[in-house]
């Protein structure tokens, strides 16, 4: 019965488990990367085991016995690392990558059986072998892989009592730990020479809560186990348990691990005295001693650890270890950070509701207005202000730094620099710049593309860049900041940059613009962006086939994102991709033409300006010129745009705005004023609509479509038809 | 004497909430009744995890003399493995209010 209960929790549990296993490798590979710029780094290392051991505990809980199997063979090659029985290589550094995309794919299929094809079966026997092979060359031939990780460093490993002392933490059996079965699981390590429960912590009856843990033991264990071993019987719950794993050391050493695991101690004479390395007294007379040194100023006084070491006789070395965890306490107080995991479609059922409580906002600020009691207008404005604050800090909780994703990068770059034998640096830069959630999951696609594709037809190999001058190693640079409102990541790499005659010569034997036409320098570079279109002299299997390049433009462009290239030929290639901030709510400009409303993002708008009306001449895409300030300032009239019924007003205004391709203005008839603004999507039937990015319903009910500002710009312009030279 | 408390089959934290109140209502009706030694039967015990020998551990820090009797296999290896057991020997009960 009590099995049911088991099955459900591991059910229910189960997507938790791959959530978290899935970071634990992710941080397996960003670790392998990080190490194999700093080999000799023996916290990395430390994590690196850490993650692997993780994901192969939590794995055994959940009875995925081949996660556990495959993943012990790692966790014992990453053992004999730490013990430095075998240093990194490129060699081990591949086939520990390749390891743990294993790992990952036995996560991943982990409810799936069949998934696990005879291929996977023979690639995953074949990394085992290549594991073992490994590990058995660097230990003794006694070493036997299947069997608990055998005792190794930590003095030898001879029999020996182990003391244990262990107070659990409240959430113990919350968390679904057990005291006993961890003593339990000790009894197996060697033999329990005593174990004392201590039950003097434990509330009486009246006062319990049975689900609280306040159990500690005592035990002494004589053992072969080292002190891993020991300490990972109590892994699942080392966060909540302040656990004392003493060996039979010197005294001086017992004493310096005393101070170590001591929790919180903050004078350095009451942490001697507590671990009995000095007696009260002792420390009282040599205290009084540095308070009497006569004729001394305050701070020239002889520290209270050197006169514990010359008078009172206390080893360098335990003075040493306390004034370390002192430094410690000191490094750690501040950094102490919080987390609480939610659920995305929580939040995001939050912002929804945020989006209709701006919407209602909007219409109550509306009605407001209209009674004219200057009260209420006030009451309402406090009440926006505060709802936009709401709105910022709810979507500021949606907000991840793009690093991760960055950093998701290096294997791709390492894999794919060696496959094509090219030498890369690969840099990141700007990786705590925030974005959206949903945002950075949808921009790592089209960024792979485009980082692959630097790699591929942008960087040359060594002796083609070394005949150009060019270090052989080339550098590759993602890069991400914020802009007004929007954010801006640049892939940049040093390499050869676009070859603009071949892209042209190209573009016209694909008939992507007729034969002789010569577009401007941009609008070439962009040709790449098209469908169909490839330039490289052979298809690889990274890039080249032709499919790709169209759809990371596509896809940029579906999150109101925008991409702009900037080719230096021969010297590299820049590829800018700006993207808003988030997906749900802009801060919006409201203007009106006729009885149409529509909504320019407020932090494109530069001023307005008024214009001469309807008097002037525009074409049939309504585009016309106006001076502003000496320079020409081309303008688009909605109206004739969008073909908008209204009666012809004297006077307009024109709303300068910004875009990448430089200012333009937009002519309207009324402006309405700031407002927030939430965005629907457009349905399928307007996808096609030019310089329409979505649509929002206004607090009166009414619909208004936003603008898109950059692909207005490139109506304005009128860039997108080309211009005939010669 | 009455009738000592029994255990449940599985006293482990799935029980915990319940076998703490019946043992709470219990403990209070009995010193209510007579000021005995309080006699607790382990000989259902089944299952038992850390959580169900914390129960014992708060009735023990509870001012009633009390003993265990009749204990399971399963209950006494629990008490062995946890360094409890002192609650496994035959004590005679004292009187926990001296009167």
């Amino acid at each position: 019965m009590s099995n049911d209960a088991d099955l459900d929790f591991i059910a229910q549990a189960m997507p938790a488990f791959i959530s978290e296993a899935a970071e634990q490798i992710e941080a397996i590979e960003t670790l392998l990367l990080e190490l194999e710029d700093q080999p000799d780094n023996r916290e990395l290392l430390d994590s690196l085991f850490r993650c692997a051991h993780t994901v192969k505990g939590s794995a055994g809980i959940f009875g995925l016995n081949r996660v556990v199997e495959f993943t012990h063979h790692v966790e014992t090659l990453l053992d004999k690392m730490r013990d430095g029985g075998i240093a990194l290589n490129p060699d081990i550094s591949t086939l520990l990558l390749q390891c743990n995309d294993q790992i990952k794919f036995l996560v991943d299929t982990a409810a799936d059986e069949s998934a696990d094809t005879a291929e996977q079966k023979d690639a995953r026997a074949d990394l085992v072998i290549r594991l073992r092979a490994l590990t058995e060359d660097a230990a003794a031939p006694l070493s036997e892989p299947a069997s608990v990780p055998a005792s190794s460093a930590d003095q030898g490993g001879g029999l020996r009592v182990w003391t244990i002392s262990a107070r659990f933490g409240p959430e113990t059996f919350r968390n679904g730990m057990d005291p006993l079965s961890i003593a339990r699981y000790l009894g197996t390590l060697g033999a329990v020479k005593s174990i004392r429960c201590g039950t003097d912590t434990v509330p009486p009856l009246v006062n319990l809560n049975p689900e609280s843990c306040y159990l500690s033991f005592f035990m002494e264990l004589e053992t072969t186990a080292n002190r891993e071993d020991i300490e990972g019987a109590f892994s699942f719950v080392i966060d909540d348990c302040e656990l004392d794993v003493v060996a039979p050391e010197t005294p001086d050493q017992m004493l310096a691990r005393a101070i170590e695991e001591m929790p919180e101690t903050p004078r350095l004479g009451d942490m001697l005295v507590s671990v009995g390395a000095v007696t009260q007294d002792k420390l009282q007379q040599v205290l009084s001693t540095q308070q009497h040194t006569p004729g001394m100023p305050a701070v020239a006084k002889t520290k209270i650890g050197d006169l514990l070491e010359s008078q009172a006789g206390v080893a360098p070395e335990v003075v040493a270890a306390a004034l370390g965890k002192q430094q410690k306490i000191r490094e750690a107080a501040p950094s102490e950070e919080r987390y609480i995991r939610v659920q995305a479609d929580r939040l995001d059922a939050v912002i929804n509701l945020l989006g209709e409580l701006v919407i209602a906002g909007a219409g109550a600020t509306l009605l407001a207005r209209e009674t004219r009691q200057v009260a209420l207008i006030e009451a309402n404005l406090h009440m926006n202000s505060l709802i936009e604050e709401i709105r910022n800090g709810t979507l500021g909780l949606r907000m991840v730094p793009v690093g991760e994703t960055f950093s998701r990068f290096r294997r791709v770059v390492r894999d794919t620099a060696a496959s094509l034998g090219k030498e890369v640096n690969f840099e990141i830069v700007g990786g705590d710049a925030e974005l959206d959630k949903s945002m950075v999951e949808k921009i790592a696609d089209p960024l792979m593309h485009l980082v692959r594709n630097s790699l591929d037809h942008g960087l040359e190999p060594p002796q083609e860049r070394m005949a150009a001058g060019k270090p052989p190693a080339g550098t590759l640079v993602l890069s991400a900041r914020h802009e007004t409102g929007a954010i801006l990541i640049r892939i940049e790499d040093d390499g050869r940059g676009i070859n603009k005659e071949r892209v042209l010569q190209r573009a016209w034997n694909r008939g992507l613009i007729e034969q002789g036409v010569v577009p401007s320098d941009d609008a070439i570079n962009m040709m790449i962006f098209e469908p169909g279109f490839s330039t490289a002299e052979q298809v690889t299997n990274l890039s080249g086939r032709g499919v790709g390049m169209d759809v990371v433009r596509r896809n940029i462009e579906a999150l109101r994102g925008s991409l702009r290239l900037n080719s230096k030929p021969g010297k590299g290639l820049q590829v800018d991709i700006r993207l808003p901030l988030t997906l749900a709510i802009i801060d919006g400009f409201l203007v009106g033409v006729g009885k149409s409303k529509f909504v320019l993002p407020l932090e494109s708008v530069v001023e307005v300006i008024e214009s001469g009306g309807q008097h002037i001449k525009v074409d049939a895409s309504g585009r016309h010129c106006v001076e502003l300030r000496g320079q020409v300032l081309p303008v688009v009239r909605l109206r004739t745009l969008y073909s908008v019924e209204s009666s012809l007003p004297d006077r307009v205004s024109v709303v300068v705005v910004n875009s990448p391709r430089g200012k333009y203005g937009i002519e309207v008839e009324v402006l309405l004023g700031q407002n927030q603004t939430v965005i629907k999507p457009l349905g399928r039937l307007f996808k096609t609509l030019r310089g329409i990015s979505g649509s929002s319903i206004l607090g009166s009910g009414e619909v208004a479509l936003i603008l898109d500002v950059v692909s207005l710009a490139e109506l304005v312009t009128g860039s997108e038809t080309a211009s005939v030279v010669g | 004497m009455s009738e000592p408390f029994e255990l449940p089959t599985e006293l482990n934290i799935y029980s915990a909430l319940e076998t703490r109140d019946a043992l709470l209502a219990w403990v209070t009706e009995q010193m209510s009744k007579s000021q005995d030694g309080l006699e607790v039967s382990a000989r259902n015990v089944e299952e038992v995890d850390g959580s169900g020998l914390q129960l014992l551990a708060a009735l023990a820090n509870m001012e009633h003399a009390w003993r265990l009797v009749d204990p399971s296999d399963a209950f006494t290896e629990a008490c062995r493995t946890m360094g409890v057991a002192q609650w496994l020997e035959n004590r005679p009960l004292k009187n926990a209010s001296g009167a």
